[in-house]
């Protein structure tokens, strides 16, 4: 096994806290059940890595095992990213979109490698007929760096693509056209809304409403806030399971000034929650 | 402001909600009326909402009156407005008649403060799939505030053709794609589900599941997975496949009998549902 690769290794596994280790292994399916009950989980964290990363040379681990692993290791920890919305669009009249994963991603990897040599492009199917791609960036003359990648969820026959902030402004455009020709689109544009949460940005974007209405809860059953006659300042801590749509009730209910600012109101409908406030 | 970093227990609002209680509840101890006072307590207060009801009701008439008035003098741009209104109800009584003859093929609706509110129930054979729903708000023009149809059904091509001019085409094209959208995913749910002895690895599906491409054997006993097979389906609003592609992948080649097969296959894919035909394979080979 690959130095690289074997370093590689060792620091994902390091960053995998231990309540989590047998369900992120058991997910990589890389090493068997019965070798995993081999190995001693109760030992210090170090020594635990080095048994496991041996194991993983016995098995002679590749670099496309490892990026699987590292796939599994963010999918576990996606909030620990920022992600960003690239919307892209067709031409009117399109002919109906025959989707084909494993078409797409042979275009996709295909459309990088022509670009750029060096590139490290995995990939892994998810729920929801999703697809989770990691790119790891090289240039002209240097190795792929594997500690800086970008990944991108993107969920088949739709027009948003979700990404992982990049350092390396300068792939960007390489990553859309990428993005564009493989998923069958002509035209890719960044949205200004951004998140940690993919699942609030999936609601945003694919308009996702279930029926409930939101109602205001309060936990002093009306009693320090009804009757009173002068405003009351303190903090308030919202939570709902459509939190937009409740802080959109809050005027009707009477309970806030109507309008509520349009910067609430205007993410759900424009889909934006980045904004660029300047002088006039 | 930071009411947080108070020690007393939950904070200022929670003690100042313990000095309301105890007030309350010192009041109460202080003068405990008898039944009678307590009694004609409740009758003023009656009496009272009854005169707040009245005062409404009567304000709500003058209002009315004053509409009234004011549209009889009305400039030729007020009457236009009323009429509009007028239509607004028309558009509404006509959607309800709408929601009544649709009831059979899975349209139902409720009224809400803003228009109505259509609910779209799916079925495949007989079986009731998932329901979807769409927000309308009566507004010239017509819109949609909220739905649950997914993002890869394409809603708003179809409102662009049909949602000012015919709201009947528009509900019943959005009915015919969502029930083959269900009746598609029912058979590739069917055939992952219940036939996984015939298929080599995991179906290669889409979101819209007009995509299909699997390798399958017609014998779950059989070692080896002869043919693969891919199924489009480039309208959406069917349920069964436009292009049906089937490759024997076989050492045998020549044979004439899987070429055979091969065809026949090809046939009942083209004809029957996903899991009709891997039913009649399970059916030959217990012949």
């Amino acid at each position: 096994m690959d130095e690289t690769v074997a370093e590689f290794i060792k620091r994902t596994i390091l960053k995998i806290p231990m309540t989590e280790m047998m369900t992120i292994l058991k997910a990589w399916d890389f090493l068997p059940e019965n070798q995993l009950q081999t190995v001693n989980f109760r030992q210090r964290k170090e020594s635990l890595v080095q048994d496991l990363v041996l194991l993983c040379e016995s098995k002679r681990a590749s670099l496309r095992d490892a990026a699987l692993l590292d796939i599994i290791y963010t999918q576990f920890h996606r909030h620990q990213k920022v992600w960003d919305v690239f919307q892209m669009s067709k031409e009117p009249g399109e002919d109906v979109d025959l989707f084909d994963m494993e078409r797409f991603k042979s275009s996709f990897e295909k459309i990088l490698r022509r670009a750029l040599k060096n590139v490290t492009v995995s990939f892994r199917d998810a729920e929801e007929n999703a697809v989770w791609i990691r790119i790891a960036w090289g240039t002209q003359y240097r190795k792929p760096n594997q500690y800086k990648p970008v990944y991108v969820v993107y969920y088949s026959q739709t027009p948003y693509a979700f990404t992982s902030f990049c350092h390396l402004k300068s792939n960007t455009p390489l990553l859309s056209q990428a993005l564009t020709v493989a998923s069958n689109h002509h035209k890719i544009v960044k949205m200004d809304l951004r998140s940690r949460y993919l699942d609030s940005l999936k609601a945003i974007v694919f308009k996702q409403y279930n029926q409930l209405e939101t109602k205001f809860k309060s936990d002093f059953h009306g009693g320090i806030l009804a009757e009173r006659k002068e405003p009351l300042r303190c903090l308030i801590k919202f939570s709902s399971p459509h939190l937009l749509e409740a802080l959109k009730s809050l005027a009707p209910a009477g309970i806030a000034d109507a309008p509520l600012s349009p910067l609430l109101t205007c993410i759900p409908n424009k889909g934006m929650n980045y904004f660029k406030i300047r002088d006039k | 402001m930071e009411w947080a970093n108070d020690k007393s227990k939950g904070g200022v609002l929670a003690h100042l909600e313990r000095l309301e209680t105890q007030m309350s509840r010192s009041c109460k101890n202080l003068e405990d009326p008898p039944r009678e006072t307590a009694e004609s307590d409740l009758g003023t207060k009656i009496h009272k909402l009854r005169c707040l009801r009245d005062k409404l009701r009567a304000e709500v008439k003058q209002r009315q009156a004053r509409i009234k008035a004011s549209t009889a003098n009305a400039e030729p741009d007020q009457t236009l407005e009323i009429s509009e209104q007028e239509a607004v109800g028309g558009k509404e009584e006509n959607m309800k008649a709408i929601l009544q003859a649709y009831r059979f093929t899975g349209l139902s609706g409720k009224r809400t403060s803003r228009g109505v509110c259509v609910c779209i129930s799916t079925a495949f054979e007989g079986n009731l799939l998932d329901s979807y729903f769409v927000d309308l708000v009566i507004q010239k023009p017509l819109r949609i505030h909220h739905h649950s149809v997914p993002v890869f059904i394409p809603l708003e091509e179809i409102s662009a053709k049909y949602l000012q001019t015919n709201i009947q085409h528009f509900l019943f094209c959005l009915c015919e794609y969502l029930n083959a959208y269900a009746g598609r995913k029912y058979q590739a749910d069917q055939l992952q589900r219940d036939f996984a002895a015939f298929l080599a690895g995991p179906l290669q599906r889409n979101s819209l599941c007009n995509l299909l491409s699997f390798t399958y054997k017609v014998e779950p006993q059989g070692r080896s997975f002869p043919f693969c097979a891919r199924l489009l389906y480039k309208d959406l609003t069917t349920t069964l496949p436009t292009d049906v592609t089937i490759t024997y992948q076989g050492t045998d080649a020549s044979s004439t009998s899987w070429e055979e097969q091969r065809a026949s296959h090809e046939n009942l894919f083209f004809t029957k549902p996903l899991h009709q035909v891997f039913t009649s394979f399970a059916r030959n080979g217990e012949r």
